[in-house]
């Protein structure tokens, strides 16, 4: 795992740099998430809305809407997929779980893509990824941070 | 993906309510990000549509009496009554952002307001060209405008809406139409608080329409505040609302009916229903010819300087459908005029039942 200015890059996954978004593929399937940098910018989340399982969401179109105090956000679908499953129960038991863990507890979507050959091209991975995140994080000036459980709440 | 900003300004007085999406277009720059305003008035005013005439359409002195304050606003369509029960929904975009067709940018403001509704269990549907229906029953119309280098879409929230006092504005000829308008309103216009029994959460319905705005554009959107330059823009835009000269501009030529001057010059009214809104006509007629005509109405025509311009093309014109067609046409190919609603042949039987009203005898 690389960090950049407090910013999470784990090579293990893809991301989709401009939309913000990372990609884990587990088989036939993909499981997506907010990155570092997105949920830092977004801020702690008061709300997620998914789209439904089975639905087909184009390249680039909103698979859920995601809600901070003074910020509301599609979450692009890097590549054109049907939705598998969402993580309904993890925001409900927590709505900050994508504060706290963004590459793990914190998933979003799982999704069945429709033709990864033709749509993964902009998909960075390990070096190219935190390479091109480099340069992302040091334009906007951001330094990412975590939201942790307060013992004392 | 650059975000839209949207600024809940929440309850402010009435002349800002409407002030505030002037300020925020005038000051648009090229920095300045697409914007959504989301605020309602603290109290009751009645607002009159850009191109409309202020007595021929509103009950001045009754407002007066009552004090409600009234203001002319840079969108066309009607004079309405307005009061904490809706909380305005304004779109100030730069032009790109938008579809350039205006049928279809107001699909596309009306389809948040639509599922806004529909999340809330009730009906709602886009009724070309810019209103909202529950089951045949009007929940809000909209409106555009170019207002300076910006893009603006104006529409409401609409939680609960007074029936009585907006009859109660309205410049009509008699208390027997007054109770027909009523009854109309009734009838044919419907709120949340109606549909549903309750009024909802202003706070989570807001919330909600963001969200479904996010959905639709395809964009973040990000809550803030409006500038020092856009507060500045804003106070200055509200002493012009609230000015007489503002108010009472097209009042030019009030008479109603046919006035005769003399033998070959007359002042002449009528009104004709476009399916894009009232078309009310005002002409002087000087041997059979239009002198000079005014155009008013709750229509909706861009740019804004268009109905001018309208208006001057057709001075000279005689007053027989043919010649009024061919001046119309030649208008519409020459300048980029939209009026959803509103085609040459609108305009030609606008400007022509003006000719029915000409006395008998002449």
């Amino acid at each position: 795992m690389t960090v950049l200015f407090g910013c999470d890059v784990p090579e293990t996954c893809h991301f989709d740099v401009e939309r913000d978004v990372w990609v884990r593929f587990e088989g036939e399937l993909a499981v997506l998430g907010m990155t570092d940098l997105a949920q830092t910018r977004g801020g702690k989340l008061v709300n997620i809305t998914f789209k439904k399982p089975g639905k087909l969401i184009a390249q680039g179109k909103s698979a859920a809407t995601i809600e901070s105090a003074k910020w509301v956000g599609p979450f692009p679908l890097p590549f054109t997929a049907e939705i598998v499953e969402t993580n309904t129960a993890g925001f409900t038991r927590d709505i900050l779980v994508a504060n706290k863990d963004p590459y793990g507890a914190g998933w979003l979507v799982k999704v069945r893509p429709v033709d990864l050959s033709a749509e993964r091209g902009h998909l960075l991975t390990g070096a190219a990824a935190v390479a091109a995140y480099r340069e992302k994080i040091t334009a906007l000036g951001v330094h990412c941070f975590r939201c942790v459980d307060n013992p004392q709440e | 993906m650059e975000p839209i900003r949207v600024l809940d300004i929440g309850l402010v007085p009435p002349v800002r309510s409407q002030a505030i999406y002037h300020g925020v277009a005038y000051a648009l720059g090229p920095g300045t990000p697409d914007t959504v305003i989301l605020v309602g008035p603290t109290d009751p005013y009645v607002c009159i549509g850009y191109h409309q005439e202020l007595e021929k359409e509103v009950d001045v002195d009754y407002c007066r009496q009552a004090g409600l304050p009234i203001y002319r606003r840079e969108v066309g369509g009607g004079a309405v009554y307005l009061d904490r029960g809706q909380v305005f929904t304004q779109w100030i975009f730069h032009r790109p952002a938008l579809p350039a067709a205006l049928e279809e940018r107001f699909a596309l403001y009306v389809q948040p307001l639509v599922e806004t509704y529909q999340g809330l269990g009730i009906p709602a549907n886009h009724r070309p060209v810019n209103d909202i229906h529950v089951q045949g029953k009007k929940i809000g119309g909209t409106g555009a405008a170019q207002i300076g280098e910006a893009e603006v879409v104006v529409g409401s929230l609409m939680f609960d809406f007074n029936f009585d006092l907006m009859a109660r504005v309205l410049k009509v000829p008699s208390e027997k139409m007054r109770d027909k308008i009523f009854q109309s309103l009734n009838e044919y216009m419907t709120t949340m608080t109606r549909q549903l029994g309750h009024t909802p959460d202003y706070a989570a319905v807001k919330r909600e329409y963001v969200r479904h705005v996010v959905q639709v554009l395809g964009r973040p959107a990000e809550y803030a505040d409006p500038t020092p330059a856009e507060l500045a823009a804003t106070a200055e835009i509200e002493a012009r609302l609230a000015s007489d000269e503002w108010l009472y501009q097209k009042g030019g030529l009030r008479q109603t009916g046919a006035v005769k001057i003399h033998a070959d010059v007359y002042l002449l009214e009528a009104t004709y229903k476009s399916p894009g809104g009232l078309i009310r006509a005002t002409a002087r007629l000087r041997d059979g010819r239009i002198d000079d005509l005014s155009l008013s109405g709750d229509f909706t025509l861009l740019p804004a300087f268009a109905v001018g311009a309208l208006e001057q093309a057709l001075r000279g014109v005689a007053l027989e459908g043919g010649a009024v067609r061919a001046r119309v046409a030649e208008f519409y190919r020459s300048l980029p005029v939209q009026s959803p609603g509103v085609g040459v042949e609108d305009w030609v039987s606008a400007v022509m039942a003006i000719k029915g009203q000409m006395p008998v005898s002449s």
